[in-house]
């Protein structure tokens, strides 16, 4: 991968890569492994993009997709998963925020399911419905109620009514 | 006020530790660390399986009556195994501090060299391990008597004319001359296509990283 693809390429969108892969990693050193996968991938793929959609609807998808994957792979290896979420592991603390109040949604993010995940991370970057079925691969009209629905659930959560 | 999960999260985006992208460099040494460890795990697997084989046979090789098959399979699968052993040991040098690229390439030549002395075990291998079995067979008692004995005698019946030099038939010591001869011939190709089936998919994923990191070096 040339410098230069990654500068005007990746760079733009790595906001959005930082927080995806953040929201299905719980310490740094994971949270470097996927970023650095989704990058890989990223260039990987450059040739297969079609510009049938925009280009960050491209690497959104795909760094969805290499979260789903590296999260499954985890998931196969541990061996001892019951739900999707990560409800059983501790966030590392040098894997933290400075705002507080960021750490705290994070964490009720990492307690939905993958997909809602996604979702909800595509709703908060203020993707329209249209680009996070498209991203996900979805109807446009379930994405509304969905969101819906995640949102009072993380209200729950970060209100401590559910875990 | 109590915030909104959106206000949350743009302000807390905002402040500047938030978003720093990791430096992309340590992925290829990991992926390069795990396929070679995957190599070495089959490996040796492989070799337990030799030696556990040679045993096994060699025991059965008795209980069945052509024991020296089963030894000369032990014996030549026991120099198999410790000249592949001495190979493994220089594979574990290899330093794992230097970088992806170097350590691959250093892979790479290890696995050359491999598959080149075992390419020319190959050669003599499967002409002892033929000649092994003949021998077995050959010797093996057939009411009191070895059965390339009674096999030869058998021959004389129906072909009285058969020229024999050292008690066998001239006939099938050319046989056995020529398939000696097209193993030893094969032994290498036999080798390497052996060699595909274990390890083709390993050398492939290999293949296809190194392709990765030259590419980002050019």
């Amino acid at each position: 991968m040339s410098s230069d693809f990654y500068k005007t390429s990746i760079l733009p969108f790595a906001g959005i890569i930082i927080k995806l892969c953040r929201a299905y990693t719980n310490s740094q050193e994971d949270f470097e492994d996927y970023y650095q996968e989704v990058c890989l991938q990223i260039w990987r793929s450059k040739d297969n993009f079609r510009e049938e959609s925009q280009w960050s609807t491209w690497v959104y998808r795909i760094s969805l997709n290499v979260c789903l994957t590296l999260l499954k792979k985890k998931k196969n290896n541990v061996q001892h998963f019951v739900s999707d979420a990560i409800t059983s592991e501790e966030t590392e603390d040098n894997f933290a925020f400075l705002d507080e109040s960021l750490n705290v949604l994070y964490d009720a993010i990492r307690k939905l399911s993958e997909i809602d995940r996604a979702v909800i991370m595509l709703y908060l970057e203020e993707k329209s419905q249209k680009e996070i079925a498209e991203i996900i691969g979805t109807n446009p009209n379930n994405i509304g109620v969905r969101v819906k629905r995640i949102k009072i659930r993380l209200k729950k959560i970060l209100d401590g009514e559910i875990n | 006020m109590e915030k909104s999960i959106e206000n949350i999260w743009k302000e807390g985006f905002l402040k500047s530790d938030a978003l720093v992208a990791p430096k992309i460099n340590n992925l290829y040494n990991q992926k390069s660390i795990h396929i070679i460890d995957k190599f070495k795990r089959m490996f040796k697997i492989n070799l337990i399986a030799i030696v556990a084989f040679s045993f096994a046979f060699l025991i059965v090789s008795f209980l069945i009556g052509i024991p020296i098959t089963g030894i000369l399979f032990f014996v030549t699968l026991s120099v198999l195994v410790f000249i592949n052993r001495k190979l493994l040991n220089d594979l574990e040098k290899i330093d794992f501090g230097i970088s992806s690229y170097q350590y691959l390439k250093a892979f790479n030549q290890w696995m050359k060299k491999q598959v080149s002395i075992n390419e020319k075990i190959s050669k003599l291998l499967y002409p002892i391990i033929f000649i092994s079995l003949i021998l077995g067979f050959w010797f093996k008692d057939a009411e009191g008597m070895p059965l390339g004995e009674r096999l030869v005698n058998e021959i004389l019946v129906g072909f009285p004319d058969t020229f024999l030099i050292f008690g066998i038939p001239l006939i099938g010591i050319f046989i056995v001359l020529l398939i000696i001869a097209l193993l030893v011939h094969f032994g290498g190709r036999i080798y390497k296509w052996d060699v595909n089936i274990v390890y083709g998919r390993v050398f492939k994923k290999l293949d296809e990283l190194m392709a990765d990191i030259e590419s980002l070096r050019s």
